[in-house]
């Protein structure tokens, strides 16, 4: 008996023994290069949170550049380059949302340098298209490296699979249920109610009959990227940015939310001032809402001019150099009001 | 439970095939009118076949005859129905499907006798450890060791946790790390130099033998933690010498359900040459096409039709048997472009690729360990011969097992593949 108590022992030692010894290997050997691929924020983060007073985190609006830009600097670089004394670096990947900054707010270290952090709000990313992105399993996996357990442990999840990845399929289903049921609700008569309808409306007809189909289909893009109004009680971004609030007041970080431009002129002549209206509308609540967490919100939704969007088929907050530049003088001046204090 | 727990709905079509078995079964048992057996029989074949055509077949079918679309497209409804069919495929489908057949062939060929309890029945049909993609089991194999009473012993979890362990080195470790240079290589063939092609289409066989021989032991693993043997579906198939023993060594179940159920029946090796030569050709696209609905499964089946009738007839015998396990593993892996491929273009381009018609000059940034790790599971199987792994590790005494163990262990920890990817036959 004796024995085999010391058989299963051992047995369960060895076991112990190899999880640890595989942890520390994986830790000192392979981590940080699968990170730079898998988890590059964090890869970023670990760098940047000793030597930077100001972290900028962000998306493709950060460093997208027109083709004519001369200045091909990042938003995050022309505040960085305007902020003397201070240091400022931007961390970003393409389609990121707050449901992926979170985690990696959650793993600043308290004893970092970082005591300000920017954050790049965008409005479509509270829209229907962009919760049920068929991107969202894609970026889930990602998010499995930003846990702040075991390097090893969080390897294992995405290995496995072990985080939500919701089907193509079934995350196009729910877009389209919320396009033809979600209704607007507004305190003027609003002609169509829901983004199925008003994407059915006849759009800019040709006088020889038919529409001007590449007018229609990006005015439809307009209709379902900005056509909504938040849910506080239900909009994951906005549980996303409340934790993120508490989070850092827990870090002791003074936050900013950097509310990106959107493309109003082009709104308003594709669609109409309804649509320019809800914008507007979700602006202020963002606004209100985390003026009032303290949080200083800084509103750029209407500061870049239409000529300034970089992508003329799409909505996106891709700006080229003066637009860049605009975003950054407002988030630096800002800044420097905070940071000189 | 365990099927529902993907999509609810698709039960309704594996209880149906149950229903339908049971019954049909029993009905060809309780008469002994060959009319009316051979109907019951053909209701069930037909039936059975009838699903699975619908959900596997029907879409790619209606593509190719562009007159039938013609036909229905004026319909909404049909048009609907044609669009729900080319998304939807039940998991598993060709899988229980098959095993299910059996059954009702069993019962009719009088090799077995029917269950008459449906709850056994179905437990038969759908023990989950095999349920999504095999071993095709036969009823007289699997059903018998279910009806038994069974305990949890010491033994079975030994066996059954090693049986697991190795699968999932060999998956997660083998099959996982290998699907990086397979992908980027059909995904854009003319982007790399040709010996990556060549590379991409070698790694690819042992990435497919990886992924489905790590199935089939996690699947084994599962089944003896409850005392059930699940019947062996590779014996190191790449050491074949030659395209027939390869069938034989390669997922064993399902070759030998052609063999039974369509090659025999057909007449086997008893009938006059040239109808020899068209079972043979048959047996094998219809292995093809069980794959999926694709021209590139129907001329990967047709390939090793070929490819064994070429080996039966040709006039030069080889002496060294290295030689023809090389020539045998070329001609598999030449073969499994096809499989691969999603379409005949792709598979063109990955052959002229690797001829280096294509001028891609860049070199791919795969891991060199991962062909370490290909090496070392070569050895590993090399060394176990004809034994399953479970076996193989009790000739060892404690202290070399329990460090293989670790060996392996440590391999999945730290070097499995970070991308997580479903089995490949789990689409079939």
């Amino acid at each position: 008996m004796q024995a085999t108590i010391r058989n299963i022992i051992l047995k369960l030692l060895a076991l112990v023994a190899t999880v640890a010894i595989s942890s520390m290997v994986y830790k000192k050997i392979y981590w940080l290069p699968e990170l730079k691929d898998q988890g590059p924020m964090l890869f970023n983060l670990l760098e940047f949170e000793w030597h930077n007073d100001v972290l900028y985190i962000g998306e493709s609006s950060n460093y997208w550049i027109a083709p004519e830009d001369t200045d091909k600097r990042s938003i995050s670089d022309m505040i960085n380059d305007s902020l003397p004394g201070f240091r400022l670096s931007g961390m970003q990947v393409p389609a990121y949302h707050a449901g992926m900054f979170l985690p990696i707010v959650k793993m600043i270290d308290t004893h970092s340098r970082v005591k300000h952090l920017v954050i790049t709000m965008n409005l479509r990313s509270f829209d229907k298209p962009w919760i049920y992105s068929t991107q969202e399993g894609a970026l889930m996996r990602s998010k499995c490296f930003y846990y702040s357990s075991n390097p090893i442990y969080n390897r294992m999840c995405a290995a496995l699979g072990y985080y939500p990845n919701p089907s193509a399929e079934s995350q196009e289903q729910k877009m389209l249920q919320a396009f033809e049921f979600d209704t607007l609700k507004v305190s003027f008569p609003i002609k169509f109610n829901t983004i199925k309808r008003w994407c059915e409306q006849e759009k800019f007809p040709l006088p020889g009959g038919g529409e001007d189909f590449p007018k229609r289909e990006l005015a439809d893009h307009y209709i379902k990227a900005y056509a909504f109004q938040i849910d506080t009680s239900s909009n994951p971004r906005i549980k996303d940015f409340d934790e993120m609030v508490k989070v850092c007041k827990q870090k002791n970080i003074k936050l900013y939310f950097n509310l990106l431009a959107e493309n109003i002129q082009w709104a308003d002549s594709l669609v109409g001032q309804d649509l320019v209206y809800l914008m507007k509308e979700n602006r202020n609540l963002l606004v209100d809402r985390y003026t009032k967490m303290g949080v200083t919100v800084v509103d750029n939704l209407e500061s870049v001019p239409g000529e300034c969007f970089g992508e003329k088929k799409w909505t996106t907050e891709h700006y080229n150099q003066k637009g860049r530049r605009i975003v950054a003088a407002k988030v630096c001046k800002t800044l420097k009001s905070a940071l000189n204090k | 439970m365990f099927y529902g727990w993907w999509k609810a709905e698709f039960l309704l079509i594996i209880a149906f095939s149950t229903v339908l078995d049971f019954f049909c079964a029993l009905k060809i048992e309780d008469t002994s009118n060959q009319l009316i057996r051979k109907r019951w029989l053909a209701l069930s074949i037909g039936l059975n076949l009838g699903i699975l055509f619908l959900f596997k077949y029907y879409y790619f079918f209606l593509g190719s005859t562009s007159w039938l679309q013609d036909l229905l497209s004026p319909h909404q409804k049909l048009k609907d129905l044609n669009e729900f069919f080319s998304k939807a495929l039940p998991v598993g489908i060709s899988f229980y499907t098959f095993q299910t057949m059996s059954y009702t062939l069993d019962v009719y060929y009088k090799r077995a006798k029917p269950e008459r309890h449906i709850g056994q029945f179905a437990l038969f049909v759908s023990y989950f450890p095999q349920l999504v993609a095999g071993p095709i089991e036969r009823y007289t194999h699997l059903n018998e060791q279910l009806k038994k009473e069974h305990r949890i012993l010491y033994k079975n979890l030994q066996m059954g946790f090693r049986l697991m362990l190795y699968g999932f080195f060999v998956k997660m470790v083998i099959a996982d790390n290998l699907s990086y240079t397979v992908s980027s290589i059909f995904n854009e063939p003319g982007k790399w130099k040709y010996y990556w092609n060549i590379i991409g289409v070698l790694s690819f066989g042992f990435q497919i033998y990886a992924d489905f021989f790590g199935y089939s032991l996690i699947a084994q693993g599962t089944a003896k933690l409850f005392g059930i043997d699940l019947m062996d579906n590779f014996n190191r198939p790449y050491l074949s010498q030659n395209i027939s023993e390869f069938w034989k060594r390669w997922h064993i179940s399902l070759s030998t359900w052609f063999r039974d159920y369509v090659y025999i029946p057909l007449g086997g090796n008893r009938v006059s040459h040239s109808k020899w030569i068209f079972n043979i050709l048959l047996v094998f696209v219809l292995s093809g096409l069980w794959h999926g609905a694709n021209y590139t499964f129907l001329i990967w089946g047709g390939l090793h039709g070929v490819f064994y009738l070429l080996e039966r007839y040709s006039p030069i015998s080889i002496k060294f048997p290295s030689l023809k396990l090389l020539i045998t593993f070329m001609a598999v892996s030449f073969a499994w472009i096809f499989f691969r491929a999603e379409n005949l273009t792709q598979a063109l381009e990955v052959i002229k690729g690797m001829m280096g018609f294509l001028d891609g000059q860049r070199q791919l940034d795969t891991q060199p360990f991962i062909f370490l790790l290909l090496l070392i599971f070569g050895i590993l199987e090399l060394v176990r011969g004809n034994m399953r792994f479970d076996y193989f590790c009790e000739k060892f005494p404690a202290v070399r097992r329990w460090t293989l163990y670790c060996f392996l262990l440590f391999c999945i920890l730290t070097l499995c593949g970070s991308e997580y990817s479903a089995f490949i036959y789990f689409k079939f």
